[in-house]
């Protein structure tokens, strides 16, 4: 059950000049409400869901929650980022759409025109599981390396196209981390529709982030491995940059537990600017977290493991934090107050038009 | 700075009825003072140090304080540290009294990490020795071809009587085994085992903590062998094992690397060495937050609570058998490391010792907050109250 600390809680920093002013979306892990805070950490809306659940939701131009959410069974249920069902959630909590598929993991995409993308396992066929190098010896899930596809649905949920990863991975490249199971191929944990109609992807398990032709399947781009260290979340900035929060767990030799937040030039595969704190040790996600550029140049990042928020300069300097109140225990993660991500929406923001803020 | 950062320091809990009273050393890696502070917090004893950075040090029972430099003793370049930076290599040991005077000096620019004063007055210590090649291709492990300058180093013990002469030495090449002692596959090859830890236990034996391979081991002086090895799949690039007077082992899991989980957590475990099991752990809920991937170390008081020092994050405290957390002290005191980037602005230990009252090397000593009475205003305890 989640319980909200009180006098722990909710937004610690405010710089009003320097930060980008608008209201920030985020679901506390093991919660069943989604919440909108102000810049000042006023809780200005909150949507019920029907069951406790980790998960993460956007705002959609059209004022919806769209929700990711993990159901309370599926076969999968032990991996890390199950989900199982996609809600979408009107401003007064009315579900309006809802797709269920107990393979979903981690995140979707809602395309322009109305269809979705979703990532969900699949099964690797053995005889390419096989020459998958990487992981520790024996540890496939019963017999089993599950790995990704690309699913696109429509509003009805038929199923519009789909990737297959062990289609277009290569087991001589794409190798598994030394110290991750063999359960899982590449983990993908992110979905991104480019505007020119390809697909950013993060494998999180092979260090990798890859651009995906939609036409083609093909991998087009890929960067990672040996620069990443099972990174979570990558993005397309305005300038057309990739945003990748870098989490920082199982980096070759230097094991002592930083994340990042990189900027990458795709056409160089250069970082041309970072993020990590000083000491390098007190920003530090290892298993959930994202980033945001924000239309000033700020940079929202979601320290999920530590349920904190912040917004940093292009300088790096905090402008904005907030830590969630809101506690739940798990098995695995103990009492925590984990968030998986967390998105900014500018007080112009389509989707916030005419909303009634509860204040 | 996150919140950790801001939060309160110095002394921030303390249970006077559960915990274990007496004097803990507070050894920052990037400053050039060595302190005991009581109970509360308050300063009342500061050694004064010639070398930035070091590693640890120790109250001997005579009231020296010994310690591992990990900066040239001099400017001599024959003492310079011939290693890579960043390996947790010292380049010899200091004694100084409890004035500060040095007593006694031993340069190794191989030196690493640790030492242990013996009762007869000799100091074992660990010290860099090179793997021969046909050894080093055997083994197996690390990110290939990161082997240093082509060479594999891995670890070895020197006694050393106080007039310097090493009257017994240890090589790992001899005794490892590339079949059994299996690196890190994150691990550069340059660095085999990176023993950590050196304790000549009281039959003579020395317990030992290679972190590189995950494995904690007992060799036998008589013969050099390993007679105990313990640790892959249990722990992951561990700190400081001590021996309890039980037989156990206590030892500070560090949790870097650990095989199977990108969860990151450091715990403390007692091993019983003759059956390998762990009887006793402490975790901490939720366990990320206690998490430090580097250094540290833990101690077993005579009352049966445990001092845990989570090094990365500058802070020490000291837990019950259950697992409650009964005193707590943050280091207040940051600073740069001088040449390595990574550590930032922090404020590191490597080690904490608590020492009880009437240990024989405070006996007769004055430990008086008031002569350090500017020191206790700035980062006593009353400084960081509200």
């Amino acid at each position: 059950m989640i319980a909200e600390q009180k006098g722990t809680t909710s937004v610690t920093l405010y710089s009003k000049i320097k930060a980008y002013g608008g209201y920030t979306l985020f679901a506390p892990a093991g919660g069943d409400h989604v919440y909108l805070i102000d810049m000042k950490g006023q809780f200005v809306h909150k949507w019920k869901l029907p069951y406790p659940t980790i998960g993460h939701g956007v705002l959609l131009p059209n004022g919806n929650l769209l929700l990711a959410a993990k159901s309370p069974s599926g076969p999968l249920t032990e991996l890390e980022g199950t989900r199982g069902e996609l809600l979408e959630i009107t401003w007064d909590g009315t579900v309006v759409w809802k797709y269920e598929d107990p393979y979903m993991h981690d995140d979707f995409c809602r395309m322009k025109n109305g269809h979705t993308i979703v990532i969900r396992w699949i099964q690797t066929p053995a005889d390419i599981a096989n020459r998958v190098k990487g992981g520790l010896q024996g540890t496939e899930r019963e017999g089993v390396m599950w790995c990704d596809s690309f699913r696109e649905i429509n509003p009805r949920g038929r199923i519009l196209w789909e990737w297959f990863g062990y289609e277009h991975l290569d087991p001589e490249v794409d190798t598994i981390c030394p110290l991750c199971s063999r359960s899982e191929w590449t983990h993908a944990s992110s979905c991104v529709f480019l505007p020119n109609g390809n697909i950013l992807t993060s494998f999180t398990r092979i260090n990798t982030v890859a651009v995906i032709d939609k036409a083609t399947g093909n991998i087009e781009w890929r960067w990672g491995p040996e620069e990443l260290g099972h990174q979570h979340d990558a993005s397309v900035t305005e300038s057309r940059n990739i945003l990748v929060f870098d989490s920082g767990v199982h980096v070759p030799w230097v094991e002592m537990g930083y994340s990042q937040v990189r900027e990458i030039d795709i056409t160089t595969n250069k970082e041309i600017w970072g993020f990590r704190h000083d000491p390098w040790v007190a920003f530090y996600a290892p298993c959930m977290g994202n980033c945001q550029r924000l239309p000033n140049g700020n940079t929202l990042i979601c320290q999920g493991d530590t349920g904190r928020i912040f917004e940093i300069t292009p300088h790096g300097e905090t402008v904005w934090e907030f830590i969630s109140p809101f506690y739940h225990s798990s098995a695995v993660y103990g009492r925590n107050n984990m968030i998986f991500r967390a998105h900014r929406y500018g007080y112009d923001y389509l989707g916030l038009k005419g909303a009634k803020f509860n204040l | 700075m996150s919140i950790a950062w801001r939060s309160p320091h110095s002394v921030t809990i303390h249970n006077q009825s559960k915990a274990y009273p007496g004097y803990t050393l507070v050894d920052p890696m990037h400053t050039s003072d060595v302190w005991l502070i009581d109970m509360e917090g308050y300063f009342v004893h500061r050694w004064k140090l010639p070398t930035i950075p070091r590693n640890h040090g120790v109250l001997l029972p005579n009231g020296n304080l010994l310690y591992a430099t990990a900066a040239p003793i001099t400017e001599s370049e024959s003492e310079r540290q011939p290693l890579p930076k960043g390996w947790g290599m010292g380049a010899g040991l200091i004694e100084m009294d409890w004035e500060s005077n040095l007593v006694w000096k031993y340069v190794d620019p191989y030196q690493s990490h640790t030492f242990w004063r013996m009762e007869n007055g000799n100091t074992m210590i660990l010290t860099a020795v090179v793997v021969p090649d046909d050894i080093a291709a055997r083994v197996q492990g690390g990110i290939p071809g990161t082997e240093e300058s082509g060479v594999m180093w891995a670890d070895g013990f020197h006694e050393v009587a106080p007039d310097g002469e090493v009257i017994w030495e240890w090589s790992a090449g001899d005794h490892l085994d590339p079949d059994i002692d299996i690196m890190c596959p994150l691990e550069i090859r340059g660095d085999w085992i990176h023993a950590n830890s050196c304790v000549v236990l009281p039959d003579g034996n020395i317990l030992t903590s290679f972190r590189n391979t995950s494995t904690l081991c007992i060799i036998e002086r008589a013969t050099g062998n390993i007679t105990w090895r313990w640790g892959p799949g249990e722990i992951s690039h561990q700190h400081d094992p001590r021996p309890l007077g039980n037989g156990n082992i206590l030892v500070f899991d560090n949790g870097g690397h650990r095989p199977g989980s990108t969860i990151s957590y450091s715990r403390v475990v007692e091993v019983n060495p003759s059956t390998d099991k762990i009887e006793w752990e402490y975790k901490a809920d939720p366990p990320e937050s206690f998490y430090s991937a580097l250094i540290s170390g833990c101690q077993r008081l005579s009352n049966g609570n445990t001092l845990i020092c989570e090094g990365q994050k500058g802070r020490i405290f000291e837990v019950t058998p259950d697992g409650e957390i009964v005193w707590e002290f943050i280091n207040p005191f940051y600073a740069y490391h001088p040449w390595t980037s990574y550590f930032g602005c922090s404020n590191l230990m490597f080690r904490a010792y608590r020492y009880e009252e009437d240990y024989e090397g405070l006996k007769g000593r004055k430990l008086d907050p008031k002569d350090l009475d500017l020191v206790n205003r700035i980062y006593g305890p009353v400084a960081f109250r509200e």
